[in-house]
């Protein structure tokens, strides 16, 4: 396998678990300057939203974010090589786990957390360092300038990647086990008048999953690399590892080295330094003693970082031709509100009279508009039929209810239009006129699950909880709600409503209980639609789900329903009745047992306190 | 997160379990009759070579030994009952966890100095599921073995020694047992062991104690040692690596003996973070005795700590005694390169200068032991 040649021809992305917003938009910018002409970084397995905005050049994106790596979609199999594994040491095993499942054709990641237990470390060597390509734990990544940056490595700022020449490919390959030691080699070879072919840094903790000899294999195969530099530091026994390679003539390409750690010789007593590994253990793993064996085998290492450098100018130099980078364009980019799409065309300017005739328009064409706008796509006759029928049917249900009620009391305590209209809207919940989306969720679920209507109910309603979409409080079997009837005749327009099969299976399973459960308006208005939207429009499930996050089916309450509180609200101020008061009678239902202040505070002795009555001063 | 030592007391008991009749002190209750085994219990090495050891002795003898190891600055010890065996029964037995699996070294035959005889162990790497075969090769008792090793993974043991490891007829019995755990798995041990059973190092320095304070409320990294209190070169250093390097450097140099303190700050420290660990490094400067003194604020290119940002909130600390670190004649000598390494170099420039104490500045485009050596250069003059 080799797998830098996969990533020089490919176009390799990759996922990333967890979130660090300062390396991924940093492997963004990397891209960019890269001259890519889209992101690497296909997705974020994070938090609970669905997308974060990150800069590509100077244009602001949407990258998807998804709850769970089981959560992203086919269509990202093919691209998803890489992973960036940025969650705690505690989630490492388990996620990287998650990660190979779901993409068995990745080739690698970085796991960038220092503190994953060595047990499972060791599992993730044993079930992927033969394998795979994983930077870590804990380290900066993977880097193949102008091709791939996976991890903080090269650096996060915008200067970096010009300074470090990351976007150009060279001939020196940089591996260190210290993140930080890795940027400044890489800055050091460019000083030195070369570029980097490849860099990984194998992080300082005890087991790495790939390991120095797997890099270093790496290196010697890859036939852009001429040499290599390597940082070690005291502590474990990876050097000998290089020391096997070149005494077998497994290893070829000069390499440079410096192991750090003489100092650990001024102190009585070992040091454990700022690595998991860097703590000496055993005589031979002394920064001098790992020092000697190298340049004993053949490899250059010098005993100051000094002479280190000047080792590093004498290496192969490749001819780069470096990329121009406009950095300033990118450092003053600014970031918006997004918003990707126009809701209408403002240039098409509807044309009702022409010729001093009216001119027919498309039917249901308010309807059809609106839907249009807020779905973003054109949507068929049928649609705009059920749409136009539901505004009408839920322009209005009386004075009586609640939203029509606040709207009035507004008006009459003089408040203007919208502030009597958003104290109707305010009104609008779960249990009025808000239910339409939960019910559409409730649908979705009943018809994803496959499971028998009985069971639904009974698992759904355990606890003494509502189904919402189900119910009224006038209508019951035998006085039917005739909106719910004058809709349902739409199903018999669909081919298949799974819906609206569902809901009326359950209708049939709470009525058996209760007359008044039977399926209301909310009820119908959702299973129909999402049937409509399946059938007629194309939806897939997942796009429905989509729809329900974002709550879309409540709009079909609310849009006619504003209506119908304007029309309240107009009447209000047309009657100009002045401030409404409720009765008292009505609040105070024992208005009568009103006691003096000295008769309550006997009372509440007696009672200790547990006593219950209004008073009416407010 | 590394490899650290567990109280013996508490190694045994998750060995043993409650056949374990150890009792650590000073916490435990101490015992009427028999004959008792005393030791230090903070992860000595050598412990009976150094004195620190009373074998076969009475519950009062072993109060007075107790007493005196007290007066050497030692805190936590052990007290076991003493098993008489004949120097034969011996047998050294340790596990390691490698990259293969787990190296088991043992010695046959007993009563050897291992140390002095390195030829008469053995070592085995233990994969999973070997243990029957090894306990046969090496002679072990193996349900000893097995449930050893079952304990070994179930605890995150990183490390185990046991020497002597007493075998009678079967039976086995842990003399001296030191075992390192892996810090990084406490949380996965359902407190079989916390940070409380850990070795309990001779007492700290006070600032040390702050870092070490400071350290457990963030995820980033803060470590510092005081190593010369009355040394002159001072060092805030930034990176596991870099930081290494940089002390090198001094130890290169033969300036070994000057070096005050090491630590490092890395993983994105936030300003107010930077300035409490500054803070320290700064107060151990002034009350050093040394007459000529330096401050060195090093690092390699930083990949995401922000530079600005980390060297503001040592701009902060630095601000607070800039009168008495101008009278005391220290100067501050800076490399350092990163996130907004520029914006950052500029801000410590203009402070050092304007408050007189600045020794030199570089950024990324010198080598990285370029101030430390101008350090060491002022600090010798």
């Amino acid at each position: 396998m080799n797998i830098l040649k996969d990533i020089r021809e490919g176009n390799d992305g990759s996922i990333v678990l967890g979130n660090h917003p300062g390396i991924v938009q940093s492997i963004l910018d990397f891209d960019y300057i890269s001259g890519k002409k889209e992101p690497s970084v296909m997705a974020l397995v994070a938090g609970t939203r669905k997308a974060q905005k990150f800069f590509f050049g100077t244009q602001e994106f949407l990258l998807p974010c998804f709850k769970s790596v089981a959560a992203v979609p086919k269509s990202y199999d093919t691209r998803a090589k890489w992973m960036l594994n940025v969650q705690s040491g505690r989630r490492t095993l388990e996620s990287t786990n998650a990660f190979f499942e779901r993409f068995p054709a990745a080739l690698g990641g970085h796991i960038f957390a220092e503190n994953v237990p060595e047990l499972h470390a060791l599992e993730l060597v044993e079930r992927f360092g033969r394998t795979h390509v994983i930077a870590g734990p804990s380290g900066v990544g993977i880097l193949v300038p102008g091709y791939l940056k996976l991890g903080a490595i090269g650096g996060v700022g915008l200067e970096q990647l010009e300074q470090g020449k990351l976007a150009d490919p060279g001939a020196i390959a940089v591996v260190a086990t210290s993140g930080g030691m890795t940027n400044e080699l890489i800055t050091s070879v460019v000083r030195a008048g070369k570029r980097v072919s490849f860099s990984l840094c194998i992080g300082g903790d005890r087991f790495p999953v790939t390991s120095l000899t797997d890099v270093l294999t790496m290196a010697e195969e890859d036939d852009a690399t001429e040499g290599i530099v390597y940082f070690g530091e005291l502590g474990g026994s990876d050097e000998y590892e290089i020391v096997a390679l070149l005494k077998s003539g497994k290893l070829t390409k000069p390499i440079v080295c410096y192991v750090a750690g003489v100092i650990d010789e001024a102190f009585d007593e070992h040091m454990q330094f700022g690595h998991a590994k860097a703590l000496v253990a055993r005589a031979d793993e002394s920064a001098r003693a790992k020092r000697d064996a190298l340049a004993e085998a053949g490899a250059i290492a010098p005993e100051t970082f000094t002479a280190f450098l000047k080792e590093i100018e004498k290496l192969p130099n490749s001819v780069a031709r470096d990329t121009l980078v406009d950095i300033k364009s990118l450092m003053n980019r600014q970031k918006s509100i997004l918003s990707t799409r126009e809701v209408v065309d403002i240039e098409a300017v509807p044309a009702f009279v022409e010729g001093g005739k009216l001119v027919q328009q498309r039917e249901n064409g308010f309807a059809a508009s609106a839907l249009e706008a807020m779905l973003g796509r054109d949507v068929s006759d049928k649609t705009a039929a059920l749409v136009e029928n539901i505004f009408e049917l839920l322009l209005d249900h009386g004075g009586n209810v609640s939203g029509a009620v606040n709207t009035m009391i507004t008006a009459r305590a003089g408040k203007d239009m919208v502030s009597s209209l958003a104290s109707g809207l305010l009104t609008v919940g779960p249990r009025f006129g808000g239910a339409v989306n939960e019910a559409a969720r409730t649908w979705r679920e009943g018809v994803a699950s496959g499971k028998a209507a009985p069971n639904f109910v009974e698992e759904k309603t355990r606890g003494g909880n509502l189904l919402l979409g189900i119910g009224h409080l006038k209508y019951r079997v035998g006085i039917p709600d005739p909106r719910v009837a004058a809709l349902a005749e739409f199903a018999s327009i669909l081919k298949k409503h799974p819906h609206y099969d569902f809901a009326r299976a359950i209708e049939s399973v709470t009525t058996g209980k209760n007359g008044n459960l039977i399926l209301n308006v909310d009820g119908v208005v959702a299973a129909l639609l999402l049937d409509m939207l399946q059938e007629e429009e194309g939806y897939s499930d997942a796009e429905l789900q989509e729809l329900i996050e974002a709550e879309f089916f409540n709009a079909l309450f609310i849009i006619p329903r504003s209506v119908g509180f304007i029309a309240h609200f107009l009447e209000q101020k047309r009657n100009d009745e002045g401030l409404f008061r409720l009765p008292e009678e009505l609040l105070f239902v024992r208005k009568d047992e009103k006691k003096t202040k000295k008769e309550m505070s006997r009372q509440r002795e007696g009672l200790h306190g547990v006593i219950s009555f209004r008073d009416g001063g407010l | 997160m590394s490899r650290v030592k567990l109280t013996e007391y508490r190694a045994k008991k998750i060995l043993l379990g409650d056949s374990y009749k150890g009792i650590s002190l000073p916490t435990g209750k101490l015992p009427e009759a028999g004959k008792w085994v005393a030791k230090v219990d903070q992860g000595v090495k050598k412990r009976f070579k150094q004195g620190l050891v009373g074998v076969g002795i009475s519950s009062t003898d072993a109060t007075k030994r107790m007493a005196e190891w007290k007066k050497k600055g030692f805190s936590q010890f052990l007290l076991e009952p003493f098993v008489p065996h004949k120097s034969e029964e011996e047998q050294y037995f340790s596990l390691e966890r490698v990259r293969e699996g787990i190296r088991m070294l043992h010695t046959k035959d007993g009563g050897v100095d291992i140390e002095a005889h390195p030829e008469a162990v053995q070592t085995h790497i233990i994969r999973k599921g070997d243990e029957a075969s090894i306990a046969e090769t090496s002679g072990l008792p193996a349900d000893f073995l097995k449930r050893v090793i079952e304990d070994f993974n179930t605890h995150h043991f990183a490390f185990l020694e046991i020497n002597p490891l007493v075998v009678q007829k079967g039976a086995t019995h842990l003399l001296d047992a030191a075992v390192l755990v892996d810090s990084a798995g406490e949380f996965f041990v359902r407190n079989s062991w916390t940070e409380q059973d850990l070795v309990k190092t001779k007492a700290k320095h006070r600032a040390e104690e702050k870092i070490e304070e400071l350290a457990a409320t963030t995820p980033a990294s803060l470590k510092l040692s005081v190593i010369n209190s009355d040394g002159g070169l001072f060092l805030l250093l930034s990176g596991g690596g870099g930081s290494i390097v940089v002390a090198d450097e001094v130890q290169l140099e033969g300036a070994g003996h000057l070096m005050a303190n090491y630590g490092e700050y890395s993983g994105g420290p936030t300003q107010e973070e930077t300035y409490l660990y500054a803070k320290e490094v700064v107060d151990l400067m002034l009350a050093s005795k040394s007459k000529s003194k330096a401050l060195v604020i090093a690092g390699g290119v930083a990949n995401f700590t922000d530079v600005r940002k980390t060297f503001l909130g040592i701009i902060d600390a630095l601000r607070e005694s800039a009168a008495k670190l101008r009278t005391a004649g220290i100067k501050v000598f800076v490399r350092r390169g990163g996130p907004n390494e520029a914006a950052g170099l500029e801000l410590m420039r203009d402070f050092l200068e304007k408050e007189q104490i600045l020794g030199s500045i570089h950024g990324s485009d010198t080598v990285i032991t370029k101030a430390i050596d101008e350090a060491i250069e002022y600090v010798r003059v």
